[in-house]
């Protein structure tokens, strides 16, 4: 027993701490070590990644929200984006072959990576689009030294449509798609990279806690697995939390081009193999 | 958006979570894993097999829970944590919707309304599906 809990904890705990600072909930390691390394079958891998999800939000927010690097603001106008594309995902299921959704969607991985390889640091904007000024949607990069750099946002219109595409990928993939969410905010709406992560990381939580609540409601949830992994996730992403703002933008970029393969990787051999 | 009023909020919602959270991650832990090691690490092990092989799946129902619990199954234990640990990142918008009231910004209360209904639709749907 030792042995099972010390091989989940060990791998939870790296799966947290990656997701927590890249904001894409560690779920991507979760499935394929499951079902590859534990020979777990699909339903037990996608249950336990769901709660994974759920745990790396749970850890990293709690910092991340009160040191002031998520946008509330920010999230709270995507969340609305991605509920709508969720629910209308729910009632899609069936229409379109998931084989073409995963291709689809490992595309939109590697095109994703190659913008974040393109792009270099963070480029702030002084002055946002109307509609961002609207809904207030600028912040402030917390700075060690006292004197935080402002930022304004933009396209809000075109990240709101990528986040309604994220949570119709969602709800007809049963993946978390924190992806497109850092994609958006990042590369669209032009926030700093780390508040991006930090944003994503509270919104992930919340559709997934709502996926979570119906697979844990049906007994889709093996607690036997899900429950070690939910404690070492929580615990990574803790300590991934406390570590972000000490990380370089560079290094960040390179951690989420290396997540942004393995996902299209993923999801091109979960379409080509038929799981 | 008043800074100092949203800075007394997140003060008080902070430690709460995070107490949630180390509640959920102790009923985990005490509750289940450290039962088992401790009583009957043989019956883990036997699960875990169970699970590779697919045959709990489904079977955990939440509606059974609390009667688990009077029965003392520790794996009860593990149902109920991984619930109040679901219901963190939850609780992290309905904590957004009081912030939004208490700050008078009627336009986020709006959106912030918009999203619980459609996290209560997609977990009614799904419950029902």
């Amino acid at each position: 027993m030792l042995e099972i809990l010390t091989n989940l904890f060990a791998l939870a705990i790296g799966a947290g701490f990656i997701g927590a600072i890249s904001g894409l909930g560690g779920g991507v390691f979760i499935v394929p070590a499951l079902v590859v390394l534990a020979h777990m079958p699909m339903k037990v891998a996608v249950g336990a990644s769901l709660i994974s999800v759920v745990a790396t939000s749970a850890g990293a927010s709690v910092a991340f929200v009160r040191d002031g690097w998520t946008n509330l603001k920010v999230a709270m106008v995507l969340e609305c984006a991605t509920v709508t594309g969720a629910v209308i995902g729910a009632y899609l299921a069936g229409v379109v072959p998931t084989v073409v959704l995963e291709l689809l969607f490992a595309a939109m991985m590697l095109q994703s990576a190659y913008f974040t390889i393109t792009k270099r640091g963070d480029d702030i904007l002084t002055k946002g689009d109307p509609l961002a000024e609207r809904l207030e949607l600028g912040g402030e990069v917390p700075a060690e030294d006292g004197n935080p750099a402002h930022y304004e946002v933009v396209k809000v219109p075109q990240g709101g449509a990528l986040m309604v595409v994220a949570g119709l990928m969602s709800g007809l993939l049963g993946i978390g798609s924190g992806a497109l969410k850092v994609m958006a905010m990042d590369y669209i709406m032009h926030l700093p990279l780390k508040v991006s992560s930090a944003t994503s990381n509270f919104m992930i939580g919340v559709t997934a806690g709502a996926g979570a609540l119906v697979f844990l409601a049906r007994g889709d949830v093996a607690t036997t697995i899900a429950a070690p992994v939910a404690i070492g996730v929580t615990a990574g992403a803790l300590a991934g939390s406390r570590v972000l703002p000490y990380i370089k933008v560079e290094y960040l970029r390179t951690v989420f081009v290396v997540i942004l393969l393995l996902i299209a990787a993923e999801m091109g051999w979960r379409a080509l193999s038929g799981i | 958006m008043p800074k100092q009023e949203e800075d007394r909020i997140l003060r008080v919602w902070t430690p709460i979570l995070l107490r949630t959270i180390l509640i959920a991650a102790m009923i985990i832990l005490v509750g289940g894993l450290v039962l088992d090691y401790t009583f009957a690490p043989d019956y883990y092990v036997e699960r875990y097999h169970a699970v590779q092989q697919g045959h709990l799946i489904g079977k955990e129902k939440f509606g059974l829970l609390f009667d688990r619990i009077r029965q003392g199954n520790p794996h009860a234990a593990l149902t109920l944590g991984l619930f109040v640990l679901t219901l963190v990142p939850l609780a992290r918008v309905a904590f957004c919707f009081i912030l939004f009231i208490r700050e008078r910004d009627y336009t986020y209360v709006a959106l912030t309304a918009y999203v619980l209904a459609g996290l209560i639709i997609g977990v009614l749907v799904g419950s029902v599906g």
